[in-house]
């Protein structure tokens, strides 16, 4: 199975921490190019995203509201001080089912050069619909998470990472 | 009303502190995005701080005078009274630097309305305490 931006969906949601934390927005980003492959049978599966790709598809929260200028912004940022470009691959080596639809993959993720284990579970349904999600600690990673307004505002540790495919894909 | 206190070190004698916290040209750069616009008065200019919050910013103008200066105490105060750029809001604060050898404290009582003042009293607490800290760092390395 192939996935990619012609059938499906890659996002990323962050939230935020420390003591200003209201000021700040929880971010919906999604990639925008990227390319998955999902072998059932051989028990393996590939995804790499191009991190120079991503962009801001909707803020939350905040003491004011997100304007298209502000998420070209952020894109900015993630491309030049958070990613800098750097790899993003995951690698499954191993994928178990439960027999409910539910798929867990056990893998590596490399990010930014650093290789650790990562799992994504998954759900499958009949009408061919999928999903699957993982948990990010960028942390885990050596990426020390985006720091502003003094060290008050920080985006935070874990971001959440989704993929869908669409139904008609 | 917030009040903080801020003890700091330059690792300067007290006349070289003197001479850094009275000249508000090399004062007010101190403030992360401060910068003086113009000079209006022997005592006061007009200035700016742009805060940054990631992507966004908030910048207040408005004036920093020296309401205040005893020399021989080496104590000075500068009153900031400033306008949120495009807002409602409005930043305003006493400023009191206490020196001696190798640094001083800095007293400040701010007060803050608008939309920064929407994230509540802690919040504005935390990010002008963090805000004075690294003024007070700054200072140092001037």
């Amino acid at each position: 199975m192939r996935l990619g931006p012609e059938n499906a969906t890659l996002t990323v949601r962050t939230g935020k921490t420390g003591a200003a934390a209201k000021a700040g927005h929880d971010l919906l980003i999604e990639v925008a190019e990227w390319s998955a492959t999902l072998d059932l049978q051989a028990g393996t599966a590939r995804l790499t995203a191009d991190s120079r790709s991503l962009r801001v598809l909707e803020g939350s929260g905040g003491i004011q509201s997100l304007g298209e200028d502000d998420k070209a912004s952020i894109k900015e940022s993630i491309d030049s001080e958070v990613l800098k470009g750097g790899a993003i691959a995951f690698t499954a080596s191993q994928v178990s089912g439960s027999g409910d639809g539910a798929l867990t993959l056990s893998g590596e993720l490399d990010l930014l050069g650093t290789r650790r284990p990562l799992t994504v579970t998954l759900s499958t349904g009949p009408d061919g619909r999928l999903s699957g999600n993982a948990t990010i600690k960028q942390t885990d990673w050596g990426m020390k998470p985006f720091s502003t307004l003094f060290g008050t505002l920080k985006v935070a540790d874990e971001v959440h990472v989704a993929i869908e495919r669409r139904h008609d894909g | 009303m917030v009040e903080l206190d801020h003890p700091f070190q330059t690792g300067k004698g007290i006349e070289e502190n003197w001479q850094l916290v009275t000249d508000l040209e090399r004062v007010i750069p101190c403030v992360e995005g401060g910068k003086v616009l113009e000079r209006t008065a022997p005592d006061t200019v007009r200035a700016e701080i742009k805060v940054k919050m990631g992507a966004m910013s908030m910048t207040f103008t408005g004036t920093v005078q020296v309401v205040e200066q005893d020399e021989s105490a080496h104590q000075t105060v500068l009153r900031v009274k400033s306008r949120e750029a495009g807002g409602q809001g409005h930043a305003n604060a006493d400023v009191r630097f206490s020196l001696g050898d190798g640094g001083g404290t800095v007293h400040t009582s701010a007060k803050i309305t608008g939309k920064a003042a929407s994230m509540g009293e802690g919040v504005v607490q935390s990010v002008l305490d963090a805000l004075i800290k690294d003024f007070t760092d700054r200072l140092a390395t001037q």
